[in-house]
Formats: structure tokens, C-alpha cells, sequence
């Protein structure tokens, strides 16, 4: 049976990438960097914690100038493309698992569970001592913060999917691999694609707690390092730069999410 | 007419209805804060005299006839950047920190006065794991080498490698606090690990030996920890600030003497870091050498060298004057007021003994 | 004991296994990791030690106001985003920028507004539970299938009841998916306020203590801990979250 089934779509969840918007979006940032300035030059806010604007973008500047900020970026990209290539991978096929086999998940939800709500700073001293604390640790961490999210939404958004669209796909014999394809998938995709980008969001949290511990280079490196030195204007430049690229790595999921979602209508 | 007791009855109702608030408008309170915690965050710390007044209670003590006051103590896990950041947010009055922090907070605009000395020539330590051929700094070419950077240690550990012809970039340094280090040469995931007195826990154990310290070697490689007060709070209650400063002499006399040692080691223990630790790391040298509070010209000549080194580590970005830093007016009175103006061993900027 | 239960022991039971045979066979030191029966000595001495009941008391404490304030913002926020277009565009980008940022990069701030006690850990915790409640509510609710919609239409539904009737019932797998990452990321959290803004008691004492001190019994114990609590924490989500959505489609 080839008839494809003529299933109500979910409508798209809001994105990131709204072309229209983009004036509306940058009205909020606008909003506050003039808060910012207003409170810098009112004396609200304390100077050493907060600095002026001018400061944080001439220590921009600077640090593009001297290619010390494309560097740091480079470290930190390919340590969060890395893991969490691995983790969101992983949490794919441990979340589908789950959420297909009832068995599987008896074996595995508690322990998956247990072991998810353990801190960084537990990890590394165990991880320290088979991974070495060069690049494989830091991966392996950041793969573990993919992990979670991406295996508990996968299984939640397999899980939700409504009985009766699988009855209905009975009534037309599908196939097992018919009724992932063509009915649990697509009604899964939200929720998926929310574990997944939540996945990513998760990866630049852990690389600052990385790059805490045992780091050299690295946007993280640069937050840690700026407050050690009490060089506030280093760490808003840090979260500058960090939010930015997680807005791009984060948008391009999204436009991932549409254009997958649009083919499934077709 | 209103008989005499109820007319007593509701003056005492009235009085004690603005009580509370005569009662907090006449509360003092006092914040200190020490960039260092105990063991697994317990609110004590150790190493230093004014370790020890917390402990045992001494500052309370010596003030318990002022109206009113109520002492703050705070300990930072964020060591000396936390401690920074909540005196730039107004958040304490007094800190404990050591030289290369507040240099690093003076540099960014924190207006603050060195009052005492807390805690001074504190060597640091070099550790290797227990079959290592390291047996000097000189070895450590190419090797990886593990410190928190940025601390205290950071610049003592430039200045021995500079002695030894060696500069960061002959060796592969790694960033790790203290804990994280300690596993990382347990682990033997490094090949050496400059750190604090924790290290003798791992070489107690059979996990790394301690191959080298400053102990004993130039007076210019320790490092210092001193108290410090905010310049508002001090030009507004001098005359407390003149009161703990005499407490906390006094805590210095005390842990000065060799009769203490035991008893001293034991209050810092309080602290959850072993008391062999503190044991071992002041072994062989008198603890008034460790404890004394002067601020003398040997010990402003190191914050001067502190400063400019730090400018040229670029750990901070302007020069910075410690000439006007340091305010000896307490140390001096309460060494007056105590009879203590020769209890310690002054030191002239090279480091040489000043004959009283 | 149903069959679930000692399944779901399996993986556990198995690593104990490996663990006490590595050991035994000396292929760890165990200095570096110690055999079971030294964590089980260990365990005894610091649960047996009253000290851990308040330290657990206040874990659990600041973990549930942050999660509760965090959380409950979470919902606001994602419902807003998600019902409302204009909302949506004007809040989403910022939203999806500074969701990326690390709650330690906050620190500072935190700190100049709370200070540095129980209401700055507190902050903490809330901001971490606030991202993914935000992303799964907004999922939840935005993505409400046309036909349901259409029969509220035909209804003629109020907007309100739109909302109260169709919109949040289909939303609940979302939002119990959202509460429940929230909550595991505030009990992650509590512990990373115990440790950057340390003062006061918590169950996070215990691996911070190992760590400083070097004891691995130590650290493996404070593992063990924080992993168990946090999945009971779980479980009482899920069944709080089975009651409150019983509908939810199971493919199982």
C-alpha cells in the first residue's frame, strides 16, 4: 500500500529566523543597551561589575583586531560542534529506543536518569582518569549535556504521539518502518527539534563549565579568565560573542526544523 | 488622674512599640570577608592569625562592651575575584586577601587600604608524581606544568621560573585549581603541579612528591596576605576600625608564640584541611615569621614588584601606586598600645634584618 | 519488587560488579578509585552523622524555590511567546541568544543584585530552570493542530476558552516534559550555586569536600548521592505529572 495518509499537520513552531521580524527583533537588544548606557551614566550600577558599553566594545575591537577573539571562537566551536554531534546523536537513538521498547526503558531510565543529575565537577574527577584532561574530556562533557535533553524530549515527542494516528495507520497496514517514517516522525518533530536546539543551548552552557576547569582558550576560557582578573568589560565581551554564535548555531537548527518539516508535506 | 503604675504600664507599652527600631537604628554590623573557604564550604578557613580570631571568637571577645555591633563573617569559594567583586558592590567592609588579587582589584578602581599584614611569606610548593625525574623547577623544560593561574601563586611561580632561565612558554602550562590539580598529578595526567599545602595530603598518601619549595630560598618568591578596609567605611569609624585592628594584633601575638603551635594548628583544623598539612608546611620556620602583622618596607617593597609585575603579565592593565595604599597608623598604635613595637623583625626593602 | 523495578537495577548491579572485580583483579589503584566496600564505609560514617539530613533539608529546599520561581516565570514566558505573535517576535530572538550563555556568566550580576546569601543561590537556580521550560511551554502551545482549533471555531470558542480548553490539554505532554528537564537542570543547578556562591549547608558539600581534599571515597559518594536524589526527584515528578495528564497518547 503506497496511499500516503492525509494527517493533520502541526503547525510550525515559532523560530528564530522570522524574516520579516527583523527590525521587531532587534527593538528589545536596542532597548537594553540603552538601559545600559542610561543606568552606566546615571551611576546605578557598579562600574567594575558592570561596565559602560564603549569599554566592552573597545575590548570587542581589540580582541578581533588581534585575532586573540576568531581564535578563541574556533577552540570553542569545535568543541561544541564535536560533542555535541556525538551527544545529540546519541540521545536520538537511546530516546527512540526508549520510547519504542517499554523493556529498554526499564533497563535504562533509571540509571539514564541518576546519571543526568550528576554536576560537571562529579564528572571530572572520575572522567579525569581513563579520558586524561586534554580535548577527549572536554568533548565527552559537552556530549553528555547534548545527551540528556535531546533522549528525554525524543522519547516524550514519540511517546505523545496520539494513539489514534497509529490506529489509523493500522487501519491502512503500514508497515513498522511505514508508521516511523511516514506518522511518528512527523508529529514527532517539535518536540525533537525543541530537545535538539535545547541539546545545543545545553553544549554552550557545559563549555563554559569546561573551559573552567582545565582550559586554555576557549569563549569559556575568556569569561573565566576575564572575571578572575576583575576585567568585567572581558566577560560581557565573552557573553557577547557567546550569545551571538549560539543565536547563528541555534537559528540554523531552526531553519533545519522547516525545511524538514515542509518536505514532510509535500 | 491616672494612677502611677498604669501611667508606667503604658509608658513601658509605648517605649518597647519604638523599641525595634531604636534597637536596629543603634546596630552596627561589620562585614569581613575572606577569599578562602574551608573543606567542603564550611565557614571557617585557616593559615593565617585572623583564621584563627574567627574560629575562636576573638574580635567578639575584644569588642563585647560596643553597643550594638554585630561582626559579619563571610567566606568566598570564589577566593580573591569573589571577594573583589562584593567590595565593589559595597558588600563588605574588611577582606582578607592576598597580594596578587588585590593588586588586580586596586587596578580596577576598588578604593581600599592595607591596614596589617595576615599571613606572609607563604612559600608554595612544586609536585611531581611519586617515579618522576623532576627534582628542581630547572627540570620542568617542556613539561606540563598545572597552576591556577591568575592567584597568588601565579606571579611567585613566574619568579622562580625566571631565576631557573625559563619563561611560561618553555613549558605547557595547564590552568586547574588546587583540587582539580591534585587529581590531575594523582592521576599522573601532568608531569608537575606548583600549588598550596594541600599537596601534602597527596604525598601522605603515596600519590606525588614535593620535590621543591620556596621555603628557605629568596625572601622574593613567597607570597603575602594581608587585611584590607574599604576607604568609606574607614574615614567614617576610625575609631573602631582602631579596635579591630588591636584584636587582631593581639590574634597575631598569640599565634606567634612557639608555645601555641599545636593548639594554633588544631584551631585551623577547624577549617576540614588536614592539620599535618598545616604541620608540614610551617615546619622549620618560627611562626612569627608566618604570623607577624607588620607592614614593614620589605613587605610594601613586594606589593610595589607585585604591581609592576602584574602590569608586565598583563594580569592588569594600569600601573598602580602602592606607595598610598598601605595606612600604618592602627598597626602602629595598637603595636604601641600592646607594647609590641619589638615583638617582630622588621625587614628592609632587600629583605635583610633591621636591628631594632 | 515488580519486574520493573529489579530491571531497571540491572545497569546499577552491573557496574557495582565491574567495579568490585577491577578491584579485586588490581586493575585500579585504589587510591584513585576505591573498592566498594571502602564508599560503603564511608557512606556509613557520613550518613549516619546527623549533619547530612540538614544538608540534604537545604539541597532540596533552594532547589524547590528555585525551580518553583524559575519554572513558574518559565511558563509565563513561553505562554507569552507562544500564544502571541507580537510577543513572539519581539522577545523570541533575545530569548534565543542569551538561552546560550551560561548561568556562571551571570554570577556577577546576580551577585551585585542578591548579594551572595540564600537569595542569590536561589537566582541561580531559577535562571537554570527557566530555559527549558521556556522552550518546551512555547513548543507546547504554538504547535496546537489546526483541527483542534478549528472545532473550538466551530464552537465559537472564546479566546480564553481556546486556551483553557484546547490549547493547554494538548500542551501538557510539552509542559511535563519542560517541567520535568527543569527541574533536573535546578537540581544541577543547586549544587553549582553551592559551589560558586558557597555558604550555609548542602548536599553538594559532600563531593565538594572530596574534591578539595582529595577523596575519592569521598567524591564517588557525593556522586552517588546527588545522583540518587535527583532521580527520586524525577520520579515524584512523573507520577505528580501522570495525574496531571492522564490522556497523554502512549504508543506503549
Amino acid at each position: 500500500m503506497s496511499a500516503t495518509l492525509a494527517l493533520p499537520r502541526r503547525k510550525l513552531a515559532p523560530t528564530a529566523w522570522r524574516r520579516p521580524g527583523w527590525p521587531v527583533a532587534l527593538l528589545l537588544p536596542l532597548a537594553g543597551l540603552l538601559t545600559w548606557l542610561v543606568a552606566t551614566r546615571a551611576g546605578w550600577l557598579t562600574p567594575a561589575i558592570l561596565p559602560a558599553p564603549a569599554e566592552v566594545w573597545a575590548t570587542l575591537a581589540e580582541l578581533w583586531q588581534s585575532g586573540d577573539l576568531q581564535s578563541h571562537a574556533l577552540w570553542s566551536m569545535g568543541r561544541v560542534a564535536q560533542g555535541f554531534g556525538i551527544g545529540a546523536a546519541a540521545g536520538l537513538a537511546l530516546g527512540a529506543a526508549m520510547a519504542v521498547s517499554p523493556r529498554v526503558d526499564d533497563y535504562l531510565r533509571p540509571s539514564f536518569l541518576a546519571i543526568a543529575q550528576v554536576p560537571v565537577i562529579g564528572w571530572v574527577p572520575l572522567l579525569m582518569l581513563p579520558l586524561g584532561i586534554g580535548e577527549a574530556l572536554k568533548v565527552v562533557i559537552i556530549a553528555k549535556a547534548a545527551l540528556v535533553p535531546v533522549t528525554i524530549n525524543t522519547q516524550a515527542g514519540i511517546r505523545a504521539v496520539p494513539r489514534g494516528f497509529v490506529e489509523v495507520a493500522g487501519a491502512f497496514r503500514y508497515s513498522r518502518s511505514q508508521l516511523l517514517r511516514h506518522v511518528v516522525l512527523p508529529a514527532a518533530i517539535p518536540p525533537i527539534f525543541t530537545g535538539i536546539r535545547y541539546g545545543l543551548t545545553s553544549c554552550w552552557k557545559a563549555l563554559v563549565a569546561v573551559e573552567l576547569l582545565a582550559s586554555a582558550e576557549g569563549l569559556g576560557f575568556l569569561l573565566v579568565w576575564g572575571r578572575q582578573m576583575f576585567q568585567m568589560d572581558l566577560v560581557v565581551a565573552g557573553i557577547v560573542v557567546i550569545a551571538a554564535v549560539g543565536f547563528v548555531f541555534d537559528g540554523t537548527l531552526a531553519l533545519l526544523e522547516r525545511r524538514l518539516q515542509r518536505w514532510r508535506t509535500a | 488622674m491616672i494612677p502611677l503604675p498604669r501611667r508606667l504600664a503604658i509608658a513601658t507599652a509605648t517605649a518597647s512599640l519604638f523599641a525595634p527600631r531604636i534597637l536596629r537604628a543603634q546596630t552596627r554590623v561589620v562585614r569581613i570577608g575572606f577569599a578562602s573557604i574551608g573543606a567542603g564550604n564550611r565557614q571557617f578557613t585557616g593559615g593565617s592569625p585572623i583564621a584563627a580570631s574567627h574560629a575562636e571568637g576573638w574580635l567578639e571577645r575584644d569588642l563585647t562592651d560596643e553597643r550594638g555591633l554585630q561582626i559579619q563573617w563571610s567566606f568566598f569559594a570564589g577566593a580573591g575575584p569573589a571577594v573583589n567583586e562584593a567590595l565593589a558592590n559595597n558588600q563588605l567592609d574588611f577582606a582578607l586577601q592576598g597580594d596578587l588579587p588585590a593588586v588586580i582589584g586596586r587596578a580596577n578602581g576598588l578604593r581600599t587600604k592595607l591596614i596589617l599584614a595576615n599571613g606572609v611569606n607563604n612559600p608554595i610548593y612544586l609536585a611531581t608524581p611519586p617515579d618522576s625525574t623532576i627534582t628542581h623547577p630547572r627540570d620542568l623544560r617542556g613539561k606540563t606544568v598545572a597552576w591556577h593561574r591568575g592567584t597568588n601563586l601565579h606571579l611567585a611561580i613566574a619568579k622562580v621560573l625566571a631565576a631557573n632561565n625559563l619563561t611560561e612558554r618553555d613549558l605547557r602550562v595547564i590552568n586547574l585549581d588546587f583540587a582539580a590539580s591534585d587529581a590531575a598529578l594523582a592521576s599522573r595526567n601532568i608531569d608537575a603541579a606548583f600549588s598550596s599545602p594541600v599537596l601534602f595530603g597527596l604525598q601522605r598518601r603515596g600519590l606525588a612528591k614535593i620535590v621543591y619549595s620556596t621555603k628557605g630560598d629568596k625572601p622574593g618568591f613567597a607570597r603575602h596576605s594581608h587585611l584590607l578596609v574599604q576607604e568609606a567605611f574607614e574615614s567614617a569609624n576610625r575609631e573602631l576600625t582602631g579596635r579591630i585592628v588591636n584584636s587582631f594584633v593581639r590574634s597575631s601575638d598569640w599565634a606567634s608564640k612557639e608555645e601555641n603551635r599545636e593548639e594554633l594548628f588544631q584551631i585551623w583544623a577547624k577549617s576540614g584541611h588536614s592539620l599535618e598539612n598545616f604541620r608540614e608546611d610551617f615546619e622549620g620556620l618560627p611562626l612569627a615569621f608566618r604570623n607577624g602583622p607588620l607592614l614593614d618596607a620589605f613587605l610594601q617593597g613586594q606589593y610595589r614588584i607585585q604591581a609592576e609585575q602584574a602590569l608586565e603579565h598583563r594580569l592588569v592593565r594600569r600601573q598602580i601606586d602602592t606607595a598610598s595604599w598601605f595606612d600604618t597608623a592602627y598597626l602602629d598604635a595598637a603595636l604601641r598600645d600592646l607594647g609590641l613595637q619589638n615583638r617582630w623583625q622588621r625587614r628592609d626593602a632587600e629583605g635583610r634584618e633591621i636591628s631594632a | 519488587m515488580s519486574a520493573r523495578f529489579w530491571r531497571g537495577l540491572t545497569p546499577p548491579l552491573l557496574v557495582l560488579a565491574v567495579w568490585q572485580g577491577a578491584g579485586l583483579a588490581g586493575m585500579t589503584d585504589p587510591r584513585l578509585i576505591p573498592p566498594p566496600a571502602e564508599v560503603a564505609a564511608t557512606a556509613w560514617r557520613v550518613l549516619t552523622d546527623p549533619a547530612i539530613f540538614l544538608a540534604l533539608g537545604a539541597s532540596l529546599g533552594r532547589c524547590l524555590a528555585g525551580f518553583a520561581i524559575g519554572g513558574g516565570l518559565g511558563l509565563v514566558f513561553g505562554l507569552l511567546c507562544g500564544l502571541s505573535r507580537p510577543a513572539d517576535r519581539l522577545l523570541g530572538p533575545s530569548f534565543h541568544a542569551l538561552k546560550n550563555v551560561a548561568i556562571f556568566a551571570w554570577i556577577p550580576l546576580i551577585a551585585m543584585w542578591f548579594g551572595f546569601g540564600e537569595q542569590a543561590r536561589i537566582a541561580f537556580i531559577a535562571l537554570a530552570a527557566f530555559t527549558p521550560v521556556v522552550l518546551n511551554t512555547w513548543e507546547g502551545v504554538a504547535g496546537t493542530q489546526r483541527q483542534l482549533l478549528e472545532v473550538g471555531a466551530a464552537l465559537r470558542f472564546r479566546p480564553w476558552q481556546r486556551l483553557a480548553r484546547i490549547r493547554l490539554p494538548a500542551a501538557m505532554p510539552s509542559l511535563m516534559t519542560g517541567v520535568q528537564l527543569g527541574l533536573m537542570h535546578a537540581w544541577l543547578a543547586t549544587v553549582g550555586a553551592e559551589y560558586f556562591l558557597a555558604k550555609g549547608t548542602g548536599l553538594g558539600g559532600v563531593l565538594i569536600e572530596g574534591r578539595d581534599t582529595f577523596d575519592m571515597a569521598l567524591v564517588l559518594l557525593g556522586v552517588l548521592l546527588l545522583g540518587g536524589v535527583g532521580l527520586a526527584l524525577s520520579q515524584v515528578a512523573r507520577l505528580g505529572g501522570a495525574r496531571l495528564a492522564p490522556w497523554r497518547g502512549d504508543l506503549v
